[in-house]
């Protein structure tokens, strides 16, 4: 709305306006110089920056032309939740000044060893397009992506700004593209490495900071298999004053932990104490542990524990009462000795542990957590016909114990459909409902039914559930319930279930809102998947492996649909069997088949 | 829905698609209509007959083990990929399978849904006491060091001259080892009955552990005793066990000459 705008060129989609209508501003001068949609377009760009959610951005996107141009240069922060929806390409044309970058690549089943290597999902062509297109990008936020030393070593020397890098289940890189990165990037705020297989290449990267005070706020690297330099460790969380979030990884002793919080504790919001045992095994007096916990004032979310030494943990007592993370999900803990920790932590509510903790633990944490809104468990032996420490009474203590329960995940070997029905009236507030019987096909074990009226009750009663995982021995019954019932539900994951193609066509059938689906090992074929077609321009993908469909039924649904890529992976072309198709993994795509695809990957 | 045809005759039957060979598929099927009746489009919502039916027939198959029925009835789909992968691909990804045996089902690829660094738990911290109440004392320290890099021992079999070693670390029962052993030797075993004249027939190797096999595992502890694997607790086996030898049941009596009593003393 400035005077400046009078000087420029006008709008290429300029209408023509009766001057200075009553409603421009007293800042407009003469009539005959105002260009009102140049000067529309100022304020759009202006009120626009405001918009933060990219929901609403796509919406205001979709006003006009003008909005759509304007919203292209003012938003800031893109999210791609499949890599291969479009090309880098057509990200640098219609988005012209990005910071931000969050990028998802292989579909979730690819973690299970379910879909082979170098299927895809490279970060190269991204990261060689926007070094040209983004000289100021700040951020870049991977899951699941294959990124390569070279790919890292690119992006350090290509964008001096570079602040916050985060990778979260990726691979294909090793410590020397980690050496790079903390060396060349030298206003970097957070380097988080979550989940990811870095390779060990020998290269002492924590060395590889510069030397003065740093910028770090955030240092993740539990899950890197490499030994690090301790010294450079110590000597980089002393020059760096602002650094919050510290996870350390299982090379770091006990001792160590000790010497780095006396030299950092009180800013530490987030810890991630590494091994957790002692390194030197010698009869020397420990020091003291829970001093060095009790500097920690700040820490609220605290992880690690990755070679747990049990009669140590007391002394995490001091901060226990400040928690509101607590991550134990590496460490073997019984329950008597997780009791008198639990029992402290009354602020928790995000809470990660192994199954051996066993119901009792649960019950603990059911009558001190009342904040509690996120609960995982994984299995400490994740195999099918062991006896299992978790049943349904810990989901049923927790269920009436946390009441605010927003998020679940839960292996176990066996469960009731009571137990299910108890939660699914007890926590409303459930959004994400993922429950794994690791035993494939039980029924519920007192009764002996299906499991259907258990994950029938959590999609009719959660209203507010937009993710749910189900198994165990459910019938056709139990998706007649999800299409019904899950209005809300984004992402649905299937394994061993259902008894026909009525069961995935109750679900495309109904289920609003689904974006993503996962399908293993479930008796649907073709029927079911043409059941879906009118739907899947409106999915992020739709994964079907071990299922009953043929060859024949995809290539007609890639033949209706142009713009959905339909991959088979895996099924032979020379076999008596190429009918048959082993893996499906479909999405829509705005630029056609990708052109990186490997020799076991069909695109029909 | 759009033109799929309801009649059984010109839709596709998977099961038309397994070659001859493969004949087990069709044998362990009980009803071949009883199978086709599910996979049929109804007209009736589900449930009623259909579904009481299931539900009847999954009460009496209460434990996994005995769900080979349930499976049967989509079994063959998922073994028909059996070969679809090379084996020398060096990734860990391997075609999913679930066994058709009338025995447990075999492990399947990628179930439990836990990722592979979450998998490795139950070896790698067998020794840490958190859990364990057989190793309280002092061992269960020294065990904490070599436990984190891998636990190798070396195994040899009589009439096979190469040995091999195994990672003990990667375990935590008997039958786990017993199994591993089983697939280390087999094929050597063959090849060299092959050698030698006799049937090169891979042939599994089996009842390691009761006697009641051809061969019998023994192992070679601390103190140089000679013992039968199995007697004691694994973690108390892991302790002490130096190397392993698996030899042919019938010597078993002159090969533990030296252990002999300390093995009585220890069934006692």
């Amino acid at each position: 709305m400035s005077e400046d705008d009078e000087d420029q060129s006008p709008a290429t989609d300029l209408r023509s306006q009766p001057p200075c209508s009553p409603n421009k501003s007293r800042n407009c001068i003469s009539s005959s110089q105002t260009f009102p949609d140049h000067v529309l377009e100022n304020v759009l760009e202006n009120v626009l920056q405001f918009l933060d959610s990219r929901c609403d951005r796509n919406a205001a996107s979709l006003v006009c032309k003008l909005w759509w141009k304007v919203e292209g240069l003012t938003r800031s922060e893109v999210f791609i939740g499949n890599c291969y929806a479009l090309s880098p390409a057509r990200l640098t044309q219609r988005f012209k000044r990005v910071r931000s970058l969050l990028l998802k690549g292989k579909p979730r089943f690819a973690d299970f060893n379910l879909m082979p290597a170098d299927w895809g999902a490279n970060f190269a062509p991204w990261v060689s397009t926007m070094a040209k297109a983004y000289p100021w990008l700040e951020k870049v936020d991977l899951k699941r992506m294959f990124v390569t030393d070279d790919d890292l070593a690119l992006l350090a020397e290509s964008f001096p700004g570079f602040k916050e890098l985060i990778l979260v289940c990726c691979e294909g890189f090793g410590t020397s593209g980690i050496a790079v990165v903390a060396n060349k990037c030298r206003k970097l705020k957070v380097l988080d490495l979550i989940e990811s297989d870095v390779t060990d290449d020998e290269v002492d990267w924590v060395s590889c900071f510069p030397e003065d005070v740093t910028c770090l706020e955030s240092l993740a690297f539990d899950c890197v298999e490499a030994p690090i330099n301790f010294k450079a460790l110590e000597g980089l969380v002393g020059r760096s004053p602002l650094l919050r979030k510290l996870r350390l990884n299982r090379f770091v002793s006990l001792e160590e932990v000790h010497r780095l919080l006396l030299l950092g504790a009180p800013q530490l919001t987030s810890l991630g104490t590494g091994s957790f045992s002692r390194g030197d095994q010698s009869q020397q007096e420990p020091p003291d542990y829970a001093a060095a916990f009790r500097a920690c004032k700040s820490v609220v979310c605290l992880s690690g524990f990755r070679e747990l030494m049990p009669e140590y943990l007391p002394a995490i007592l001091p901060v226990c009462a400040n928690l509101t993370s607590l991550n134990f999900s590496y460490a073997n803990i019984s329950p008597d000795m997780f009791k008198p920790i639990i029992h402290n932590c009354h602020k928790l509510q995000i809470f990660w542990a192994l199954d051996s903790i066993c119901d009792e633990g649960l019950q603990a944490v059911a009558a001190t957590c009342k904040e509690l809104r996120e609960l995982r468990i994984f299995p400490f032996d994740p195999r099918e016909d062991t006896e299992g420490p978790v049943s349904e009474l810990g989901l049923q203590a927790i269920s009436e114990g946390c009441r605010k329960l927003e998020s679940l995940l839960y292996f176990c070997q066996h469960m009731t459909n009571a137990a299910l029905i108890a939660m699914s009236h007890n926590c409303p507030e459930l959004t994400v409902f993922r429950l794994c019987i690791m035993g494939r096909l039980r029924p519920d074990h007192v009764t002996g039914k299906a499991m259907d009226e258990g994950f029938g009750a959590i999609v009719k009663n959660c209203k507010k559930l937009t993710r749910l995982a189900v198994s165990g021995l459910l019938t056709d019954q139990a998706f007649r319930y999800m299409g019904e019932y899950g209005k809300l539900i984004r992402t649905l994951s299937v394994a061993f279930a259902g008894d026909s193609d009525m069961a995935l066509r109750h679900v495309l059938e109904g289920c609003p809102r689904l974006q993503k689906l996962e399908i293993r090992d479930s008796p649907f074929g073709d029927v079911a998947l043409r059941s879906g077609m009118h739907r899947y321009y409106n999915m992020r993908f739709v994964w079907m492996s071990a299922c009953r469909l043929t060859m024949g039924c995809c290539k007609d649904v890639a033949r209706a649909m142009p713009n959905l890529v339909v991959e088979v992976i895996g099924s032979d072309d020379d076999d008596v069997n190429r009918d048959y198709v082993e893996t499906l993994y479909m999405y829509r795509s705005l630029d056609g088949p990708r052109k990186d695809a490997p020799q076991f990957v069909t695109i029909l | 829905m759009e033109g799929c045809p309801r009649s059984r005759e010109t839709c596709p039957k998977l099961l038309d698609l397994i070659p001859q060979e493969r004949k087990w598929y069709h044998d362990e099927e009980k009803n071949n209509s009883d199978q086709e009746k599910k996979l049929e489009l109804r007209l009736a919502p589900p449930g009623g007959d259909e579904e009481d039916h299931s539900a009847m027939k999954k009460k009496k198959n209460l434990d996994t083990r005995n769900n080979i029925k349930k499976e049967a009835e989509y079994k063959p789909i998922f073994n028909l990929s059996g070969n679809h992968f090379s084996p020398s691909n060096k990734t860990t990804y391997a075609p999913p399978h679930i066994s058709h045996k009338r025995t447990a089902p075999g492990p399947v690829v990628g179930w439990p849904p836990v990722r592979s660094f979450r998998k490795n738990l139950a070896s790698s911290s067998s020794s840490k006491l958190g859990n364990d109440q057989i190793n309280k004392s002092g061992e269960g320290e020294k065990q904490v060091e070599p436990k984190r890099e891998g636990m190798f021992v070396k195994i040899n079999m009589d009439s096979v001259p190469i040995g091999r070693k195994v990672d003990l670390n990667a375990y935590s029962t008997y039958e786990q080892l017993s199994f591993a052993v089983d697939k280390l030797f087999k094929g050597l075993l063959a090849a060299q009955r092959d050698a030698s004249g006799g049937e090169g027939e891979e042939k599994p190797i089996i009842g390691l552990l009761n006697g009641k096999g051809e061969f019998t595992l023994t192992y070679e502890d601390n103190e140089g005793d000679k013992m039968l694997v199995g007697d004691v607790p694994w973690q108390m086996f892991i302790s002490s066990v130096k190397r392993l030898r698996v030899i042919k049941s019938s010597e078993i009596s002159s090969a533990l000459k030296f252990g002999c009593s300390k093995q009585e003393k220890m069934r006692n």
